[in-house]
């Protein structure tokens, strides 16, 4: 008998997939004979998980990953004690026991001598990769992190630079909204501008809006090429490339000045934000000379009265040039006027503000006729049922069934402030904020707590939502950064929490190492890095100098699956267990990350569904050995009980906490997790062994909860919008900072602190920085951008030869994208070798003609290019990261920047 | 009787290829023998261009064009429309590859691995039986017949259906019995539009596309 007929030697295990952000996802893996043969979804789940128990095709790539015959399967050390692309690093097998000795060595003299070094910075650097998912494979090492003391976590791999930058940070601070969603499963019409659900919103995304589209919602995808999620849209607006905030202005201009106010909604634009605070002559809000709150005008009283005065009747307009008694407080504290101000309301100040950006003045900029401007705007204003309400889980709530989505490059770099204000001001000018069917926050990663969206609504000044700014007065702005890339120096917005290091300029981190900006102290290099899940040498702009600049580093510690090249400068090489082979216990559900909005939330466990190869080690094992070794095993212990892995091992209704003196196997540790979260979820304590037999459990997570606006009527607060006084305040002050100390560097960054976000030639930034090469325009005519390509995203698979046959099904994955009456007019066939030139570099490879892109853009999906890791090395497919330079003039005020070029090509000789 | 067919929804599909992945691992075809695989299609030219993802593979035809030049009779059609292939009986004379319109038949003369040599999971499914002989999309015959071997209904419960269909994570692809009215494959064909793919050749696909639904087209 065949024994995969023998079901007695096959099983089936479940276990979770957070490869990508848009996870997590439950399946199942077969194993006949003990080996893993099959992954499938976890159809037990299917009744609670938004994607209907499934998971992606990258998923489907964890068979191979783990039997992969490139894997590194025992510990090993560099022999090569130079370091550089071309230096065969000498990596030889070493024991586990001598690749702990030696990084324990060198972290007790780090030790020995002080956590930080003579700059002040952390002498312990680490980077993972983005998004968080790598920490749902980490085991327990984020407490050995906790334990351990100050790290530079801000050595980037992409993240915080290349992310959804823009919506991460004003998100956060509009509508606790650290990726923005529409509410898909009532949307019925959304503008989508580059957001590439379809290839970047996981299993869950794909599947509603799957189901969005067969109900009839009605989507337009607005991008310079069609996309996966173009094809699957209702129209494609084939925009020139970051010219997006045009466009969405003028939305907003047909909204405000060609459409009757009464269909708008004027309620919600009243009572739930600023749009009736009056501002004074210097730009800042009028308030009352007493209590210091924002005046509104009472159009019942004819007089100015605070804005949460009882029974107050706010006007949104009509108040021009009233005059009223009021100071207006400016940067740091100083009044600017007091007395008899002229003073109008936020709201006359946003319709003054775009009355230039009418859709004929968009059309010459985005390409993009005004008739087809005009149209979407009034489509999107007819779908969105002003006054409409719906009832949801027993409560009637408004109900505004229209949203606008970012992609990235839309919501990062410059730009990005003024794409997202434009997207919140469309959502909150129809009322279809945080409400039904309208644009919504999906989760947290800046406010607190982070698990819990809806309780992180906290009021703060002026009837806005509190929000953790790094300050910027003269007492407390942070002088000396704590990290490398001075996010707490240079990025209010970016706020303090465990995300904030990895959410600041993290290309800065190594930009510097070639030269710190004046003012801020000498940035040096780490004594220790440790890396896991990442490769920065391939993920990051100037791929060729930051492989340079890591091979610089003195000691490197890599987490490694394979070769590849980042851990090619490694010193030290530790292959930890993978996907199916390790053991964790993490968070599902509640509503996180990009489309994931559960009616229940708990808890899923990772589990070995076989052995680990060779001497692969579980995560929480090595960390656990390293503390030890490192002498840092009771910081260890505690951080894990105070709830490092996940779930605080002790409240006042639980005590699983672990013996601080002594170390614990992984099964002990992770027993007491999921004993302490099944309390959480109010079970009965289940050990380890329930979790591993049944997978997941859950409790319920109500529907309300995924909107934010009755946290906002229940706590008396407002949306802070439209207009931005509290960032135009800390611009000048952080400007002030900034220039006490003479560091003028930072000026075009202060220049984006504007109270309502101005055009700019966006694009012209780049070809700005393409002339600043030393190029010409006209000689470099292509913009070259990047798409998500979902069978990659996030996997760390390019090693997969089942993902590469299959994502090569998907065009763009064996070459670069041209429009193909352009590519004939150069001359160029499909196949054809190409170069893709800037001033300063070039990259090769084949031509993929295609009709669904401008004539004047060039797609080059996902990230490859690599030169190290075993397979992906052979598919001779070009980046754009090769190309991309790590630029102060292309980093905008919040640190990021976009994938984004402007470049030649031509046939290659 | 039973005839059953799959469904593509191309409103939901996404071209995402895990039903593509996901038949590869669950019938452990080696490198490059895509049983299920969808196409990335264009129509028309800049700014007037269409995208569309197609899944394809074997139609399970009514009328299946390899069969009738199969000379070994080792391409069948069973009674319920699925086209098998007996390997024992298949001399991988290739006749039936180049028959069919939807080229959906594959050959494999020597055994090939992922990465040269087999890995552990490889060498667990290896199956011999598949060299030298034409392979292709069985519709994921042995779940079909388990399941409704244990009262199962295939289309609706995940253990009798084809693992393409289980995978998919836009709900694009269905699974069921054309000829129950009631199933759920017969529902979704009398309430959208759809056609099946070179319908003109007379083989009577099994394999149907929707693309519209029959109230809108009306």
């Amino acid at each position: 008998m065949n024994a995969r007929d023998d079901a007695a030697a096959t099983r089936s295990i479940p276990t979770y997939c957070y490869q990508c952000v848009a996870g997590p996802d439950l399946l199942t893996v077969k194993t006949v004979n003990g080996v893993a043969t099959e992954v499938q979804p976890n159809f037990c789940a299917a009744g609670e998980h938004p994607g209907a128990g499934r998971v992606c095709v990258k998923a489907y790539g964890l068979v191979q990953k783990t039997y992969n015959p490139h894997r590194l399967t025992s510990p090993m050390k560099r022999t090569n004690p130079k370091k550089g692309r071309h230096e065969d690093p000498g990596f030889i097998s070493i024991s586990w026991d001598e690749a702990l000795d030696t990084i324990a060595e060198r972290l007790r003299a780090l030790r020995a001598f002080g956590l930080l070094d003579a700059s002040g910075y952390p002498k312990l650097a680490a980077s993972f990769g983005g998004g968080g998912t790598p920490q749902s494979y980490m085991g327990t090492f984020p407490a050995f992190l906790a334990a351990w003391g100050p790290v530079d976590m801000g050595f980037g791999s992409g993240q915080g630079v290349k992310c959804y930058h823009s919506e991460h940070l004003y998100g956060e601070l509009w509508h606790r909204a650290f990726t923005v969603s529409p509410d898909t499963p009532l949307c019925d019409y959304l503008i989508s501008c580059g957001a590439n659900v379809e290839a970047s919103g996981g299993v869950v995304g794909v599947r509603r809006h799957a189901d969005a589209r067969a109900r009839g919602m009605k989507r337009v995808q607005v991008e310079p090429h069609l996309s996966v999620t173009g094809a699957c849209s209702a129209e494609w607006v084939p925009i020139r490339p970051k010219t997006d905030a045009a466009f969405l202005f003028a939305l907003l201009h047909v909204l405000l000045h060609e459409t009757p106010r009464e269909r708008l909604d004027v309620a919600f634009l009243e009572a739930r934000t600023s749009s009736p605070y009056l501002v004074g002559p210097n730009g800042f809000f009028l308030r009352d000379p007493a209590s210091r709150k924002p005046l509104v005008w009472d159009a019942r009283r004819g007089a100015a009265a605070p804005f949460d005065a009882p029974d107050v009747e706010a006007a949104l307009e009509g108040v021009r040039g009233t005059e009223v008694d009021a100071v207006e407080i400016g940067a740091d504290g100083v009044v600017v006027a007091s007395g008899t101000v002229e003073g109008e309301t936020s709201f006359e100040r946003l319709v003054a503000h775009l009355r230039p950006s009418s859709p004929e003045w968009a059309a010459a900029v985005c390409d993009v006729p005004a008739a087809t401007i005009r149209r979407i705007a009034n489509e999107f204003l007819d779908a969105a049922r002003v006054g409409a309400t719906i009832e949801i889980e027993g409560r009637m709530l408004p109900y505004r069934p229209v949203a606008v989505s970012l992609g990235k490059t839309v919501n990062n770099g410059w730009g990005g402030y003024e794409c997202c204000w434009a997207r919140t001001m469309l959502a909150a000018l129809v009322g279809a904020l945080e409400v039904p069917g309208g644009t919504l926050g999906t989760t947290v990663r800046l406010n607190r707590p982070l698990s819990e969206r809806i309780k992180s609504v906290k009021p703060g000044a002026d009837g806005f939502m509190a929000y953790p700014m790094n300050p910027t007065d003269p007492e407390h702005w942070n002088e000396r950064p704590n990290i490398r890339n001075a996010y707490k120096t240079l990025v209010p917005l970016a706020s303090d929490g465990p995300w904030s290091q990895a959410l600041g300029p993290t290309h800065f981190s190594w930009m510097f190492l070639d030269g710190t900006p004046q003012g801020l102290p000498e940035v040096t290099l780490p004594e220790v890095w440790f890396v896991s899940r990442t490769n920065p040498a391939i993920s990051f702009w100037d791929t060729e100098s930051v492989a340079a600049k890591m091979a610089r580093f003195p000691f490197t510690v890599a987490f490694a699956y394979t070769h590849d090249e980042t851990n090619h400068m490694a010193d030290i090489l530790l292959p930890d267990a993978t996907d199916l082979e390790s053991l964790q216990l993490i968070r599902i559900g509640g509503s996180k990350y990009v489309e994931q909005f559960w009616r229940s939330q708990g808890f899923a466990l990772r589990q070995p569904a076989v052995a680990p190869r060779g001497e692969s080690r579980d995560f929480t094992d090595v960390a656990t050995e390293l503390a030890r070794r490192t002498g840092i095993l009771e910081a260890y212990n505690a951080s894990i009980n105070r709830g490092a892995a996940g779930v605080p091992l002790k409240s006042e209704r639980w005590d699983h906490s672990l013996d601080t003196r002594r170390a614990h196997g992984r099964d002990e540790i992770w027993d007491a997790v999921c004993r302490a979260a099944s309390a959480e979820l109010g079970d009965e304590p289940r050990g380890l062994d329930w979790w591993k037999e049944h997978g997941w459990a859950s409790r319920p997570f109500p529907q309300t909860d995924w909107y934010l606006y009755p946290a906002l009527v229940e706590r008396g607060l407002r949306f802070e919008l439209p207009y931005q006084e509290r960032l135009y305040r800390i611009g000048q002050e952080l400007g002030n900072r900034l220039h006490d100390r003479g560091m003028r560097w930072w000026d075009k960054q202060l220049a984006e602190y504007r109270p309502l976000p101005e055009w700019k030639d966006f694009p012209g930034e780049w070809t700005q920085a393409l002339v600043d090469a030393g190029g010409q325009p006209a000689q470099f005519p292509f913009w070259l951008i990047t798409a998500r390509s979902m069978q990659y995203a996030w996997g760390g698979n390019v090693g997969m030869q089942l993902i590469k046959e299959v994502a090569d099904n998907v065009a763009g994955h064996r070459g670069v994208i041209v429009n193909a009456r352009r590519a004939a007019e150069l001359g160029i066939a499909d196949g054809d070798a190409v170069e893709i030139a800037t001033p300063a570099r070039s990259v090769h490879g084949r031509a993929v003609l295609r009709h669904g892109i401008r004539p004047d853009t060039l797609l080059l999906l996902g990230q490859f290019d690599h030169w190290a890791t075993p397979f992906a090395k052979e598919f001779g497919m070009p980046s754009l990261n090769a190309l991309a330079p790590m630029s102060m003039a292309l980093t905008d005020a919040t640190g990021s920047g976009a994938d984004l070029l402007r470049v030649a090509l031509r046939r290659a000789p | 009787m039973t005839r059953w067919v799959m469904i593509a929804d191309l409103r939901r599909c996404v071209g995402c290829q895990t039903c593509t992945a996901a038949c590869r691992q669950a019938n452990a075809t080696p490198p490059g023998v895509q049983w299920r695989r969808v196409l990335d299609m264009e129509f028309g030219e800049y700014p007037a261009v269409k995208r569309v993802f197609v899944p394809v593979g074997c139609m399970h035809c009514d009328e299946p064009p390899c069969m009738q030049v199969c000379p070994s009779t080792a391409t069948r059609k069973r009674a319920d429309g699925v086209v098998t292939i007996d390997y024992d009986l298949c001399i991988g004379c290739s006749y039936c590859a180049v028959a069919c319109p939807y080229q959906a038949r594959y050959r494999t003369d020597a055994p090939a691995f992922a990465y040269g040599e087999p890995t552990a999971a490889e060498s667990e499914e290896f199956d011999a039986a598949r060299i030298g002989v034409a392979t292709k999309c069985t519709f994921c015959v042995d779940r079909i017949d388990a399941g409704t071997a244990r009262g199962l209904v295939p289309g609706v419960d995940p253990d009798a259906t084809p693992a393409c269909v289980n995978s998919c994570i836009a709900g694009a692809l269905h699974f069921g019995d054309r000829d129950d009215p009631q199933s759920n494959v017969s529902r979704l064909l009398a309430e959208n539009r759809h056609f099946r793919m070179h319908e003109s050749l007379g083989t009577g696909p099994g394999f149907y596309y929707l693309w519209d639904r029959e109230a809108e087209a009306a």
